[in-house]
């Protein structure tokens, strides 16, 4: 009897001992934690504590890839020489989308007022539009028009403006001037062209002394950035954009695996091996370092590579991305908006913030500082932002034309499809498999995911 | 548990024992509240279907959950049969008999199952499906993880706690400076084996391995897919020995030195000393060691989650992912349900394997 006693108690500790070790883990009440724990930016300019009583303060999670903190910062700034009532606080927010995404989905599910403002990216209204303001409500109807309609239309859900845009993206190819004229070529016009360049180009210069060069640099990471890659080189293959506006899903076919192929021949040759682990930040240090001779990256990269310390300042240009089979090159549409949080404690001044924030002149100064580019179409006849950065005329074109992925159609399960999508062509470039198996193994998955029909 | 006969106590000892439980409530009802209550609810949650941060409807949903999750099945692979001459097809490369793809063959009602590994047996070639192979190959990686990083956790730790626990000048110091790697947040060293481990010559291991003319400076330590696990590994053992070697130390101090002369004056060797005295007088406080790295690194999440994010999942990450990135609730406390019984079988397996007694410590 004692015998048995003794194990029932042996054994109820044991459980609660496991259980608590799990509560970070497992239990949804507490999830675990993000993989980078948000630190609250320090406000950029603290004002008169005196008047702190009184004082609304608004907090704006936002991100910090390349020197968009400081430019959300000033601002934020510019914001409160205006409103010197008002303290605007900058949070900052993990680089990896997803990462973002799971940040702040632990402040929805906790319902919390800690964020007013959020910069979402261009795939996520259809998904988190319950958790946001309608800004119509707020007076967006003034300014809407001034913005890119196919982003505005992207942002509008059931007919309510979930979020004002604040700058798009789309990918661009940036190569290196004096690297392509020694060399003798022109800026490649298809991904056979770029293959042949850069492999011509890395030879030489590894030749010549640097064992650290590479041809050709882009976002090879398992995570969102491959799929707007991935998606450029199919679309530019005419290989479709994986599930079609209808809602027809379209990765499986030819042109599609014959490009993903390709690029998997990429990896190890004209790119590194780790090409397969980088994100943005990851290729632009290898790029800015002088020891890429292509890479694919949004605009941001661009002011970035022009500035004091950049080892190839006045050395690189960008130029639309390589075409495929279908004669053009597609890039992939980004950009990121702001959104008022639903459960903020002043929704009227967080929104006029958003707006602010997303309004001319803050724009302006951000696509002058840092080659964000605007949503507001006025800004690209502005004679300063072009003398900035003058490619924001030459590839309007690019902007405006900008392959959407398919998170319309697939909402709310976009995220999911993206994940397959990434995680097949991922193991494709590190070579456990081949682009044919690997989607027609990722259709099904894809009508698993949203029930819809295989073409 | 001293008095084995119940009737024969006295009033007094009962109303001891009265005063004991009482002491004890506060213990259990914060128990209750912090660790039973929430464990609870994950079971609860596991058998809907729940969204994360979502005003969407929850149904009761049963079993579908750990269904999607944990079904395997097998299915045999018949060969191809050339239409003309009724004779299976042979693959003219290599020579060998080409099967159906197990793409065909393996079931998609009701829960489709995916390829995992193909195995011969008796001649025949067969497939084994998963429904869900990213969660079977997260456990997997979390069992080959754990039982490397903590073998060798052991066996350095081991090295470490014999080398501090010998008397040398400056031993207070190597004892603290032992210590650094474990006082180090995981997200902030994996950061730095991060930067160490970097596909090109900005890495430390890069530039070694470049330096020594044994790698061309390129080699992708974090994407690919052969050297990913090894990669965790390291970064465990780097940060978690000294937390080994400080469990080891605690055990080394309390073998007394009289039993270390005695054996010296009966002529015993270093050797014959270690596996004598110090490994069985060892073995109760190596057992708790094990116990706590084991459990710890079965539920590993930081290291995988900032190394390697979405490439490949440990049991821990998966579930993160199936929570926060595809927002499926009901799913990912499924996976806590699944992650806790893997854990709980480990605990009881040790206690039994080891003859812990919990009671003795009392």
């Amino acid at each position: 009897m004692k015998i048995k006693k003794k194990h029932w108690w042996t054994l109820l500790l044991v459980m609660v001992l496991v259980g608590s070790l799990l509560a970070g883990c497992g239990s949804p009440a507490e999830p675990a934690e993000p993989a980078e724990p948000a630190e609250p930016a320090e406000p950029a300019e603290p004002a008169e504590p005196a008047e702190s009583g009184d004082q609304v303060v608004i907090t704006v999670a936002a991100g910090a890839v390349g020197q968009e903190l400081e430019l959300t910062q000033k601002a934020a700034e510019m914001y409160m020489d205006q409103n010197p009532n008002v303290l605007v606080n900058v949070l900052d927010t993990p680089d990896l989308a997803q990462d973002r995404l799971g940040l702040y989905l632990q402040f929805f599910e906790a319902q919390s007022a800690e964020v007013d403002v959020y910069q979402i990216d261009v795939i996520w209204p259809g998904d988190l539009a319950e958790h946001f303001v309608d800004l119509y409500d707020f007076g967006a109807a003034d300014v809407v028009d001034e913005h890119f309609p196919a982003i505005v239309e992207n942002n509008t859900v059931d007919g309510r403006l979930v979020a004002i845009p604040w700058f798009t993206d789309a990918g661009l190819l940036y190569y290196r001037t004096d690297l392509l004229e020694k060399y003798n070529f022109e800026p490649p016009a298809t991904w056979d062209e770029l293959e042949e360049q850069a492999s011509v180009i890395q030879e030489g210069e590894r030749a010549e002394g640097n064992p650290d060069f590479v041809g050709f640099v882009w976002q090879g990471n398992a995570y969102e950035g491959l799929t707007c890659d991935a998606l450029e080189w199919i679309a530019s293959n005419d290989g479709g954009t994986i599930i079609s506006p209808e809602g027809m899903i379209t990765i499986n076919n030819a042109n599609a695996i014959e490009i993903i192929d390709q690029a998997a021949g990429w990896v190890g040759t004209i790119s590194p091996s780790g090409v397969t682990g980088m994100g943005e930040e990851d290729s632009r240090a290898v790029w800015q370092g002088g020891n890429a001779a292509f890479m694919r990256n949004w605009p941001y990269a661009y002011s970035l590579g022009h500035a004091d310390d950049s080892a190839i300042k006045g050395l690189f240009d960008v130029s639309p991305l390589p075409a495929g089979k279908s004669g053009e090159g597609a890039a992939t549409l980004g950009g990121w908006q702001l959104a008022v949080s639903r459960y903020s404690n002043n929704p009227e001044i967080a929104a006029e913030v958003a707006l602010f924030m997303a309004g001319y002149d803050a724009q302006k100064m951000r696509a002058v500082e840092g080659s964000l580019n605007p949503t507001i179409m006025s800004l690209y006849e502005d004679a300063e932002v072009l003398e900035a950065s003058p490619f924001f005329g030459s590839l309007y074109d690019v902007f405006i034309n900008a392959v959407a992925r398919p998170s319309t159609a697939t909402a709310p399960n976009y995220n999911a499809v993206s994940t397959a999508f990434f995680r097949s062509v991922h193991s494709v470039l590190t070579g456990s498999i081949d682009a044919a198996t690997a989607f027609e193994e990722l259709e099904l998955d894809l009508q698993d995911i949203t029930g819809f029909d295989i073409q | 548990m001293s008095n084995d006969k119940r009737s024969g106590r006295s009033e007094l000892a009962k109303r001891e024992e009265r005063t004991a439980y009482r002491l004890l409530l506060p213990a259990l009802i914060i128990l209750l509240v912090i660790a039973v209550y929430p464990l609870g609810q994950v079971f609860y949650t596991s058998f809907t279907n729940r969204q994360f941060a979502s005003g969407q409807e929850t149904e009761f949903i049963g079993f579908d959950n750990y269904q999607r999750l944990l079904s395997v099945t097998i299915s045999q692979l018949p060969p191809v049969i050339d239409e003309d001459t009724n004779q299976p097809v042979i693959d003219e490369e290599t020579g060998k008999t080409v099967y159906e793809r197990p793409i065909s063959v393996l079931p998609r009602e009701p829960v489709r199952y995916r390829e995992y590994k193909q195995f011969s047996f008796m001649g025949n070639r067969y497939v084994l499906g998963a429904t869900d192979v990213d969660f079977i190959d997260a456990i997997t990686n979390t069992l080959i993880f754990t039982v490397t990083s903590v073998f060798l956790e052991l066996a350095l730790g081991l090295g470490v706690a014999l080398v501090v626990n010998s008397n040398f000048k400056g031993k207070g110091v190597t004892r603290t400076a032992m210590l650094i790697p474990w006082a180090v947040i995981t997200v902030v060293s994996a950061r730095m084996w991060e930067w160490m481990l970097a596909p090109n010559r900005t890495g430390l291991f890069n530039t070694m391995l470049y330096t020594l003319g044994l790698a061309d400076g390129r080699v992708a330590f974090l994407a690919s897919g052969q050297l990913q696990l090894w990669a965790m590994v390291a970064v465990d053992v780097w940060k978690t020995t000294p937390f080994m070697a400080l469990l080891l130390l605690a055990g080394l101090q309390t073998i007394p030195d009289e039993l270390y002369e005695a054996a010296a004056i009966d002529g015993a060797g270093p050797v014959k000393q270690f596996f004598s005295i110090t490994f069985p007088l060892l073995k109760p406080a190596m057992a708790v060691a094990l116990i706590f790295r084991t459990l710890d690194a079965l539920r590993v999440f930081d290291v995988f989650q900032v190394l390697l994010g979405q490439s490949q999942y440990s049991m821990a990450t998966y579930n993160y992912f199936q929570l926060i990135g595809n927002r499926n609730m009901g799913l990912a406390s499924a996976i806590g349900v699944v992650i806790f019984i893997i854990i709980f079988g480990f605990a009881i397996a040790y206690i039994k394997m080891l003859g812990v007694d919990m009671d003795e410590t009392a």
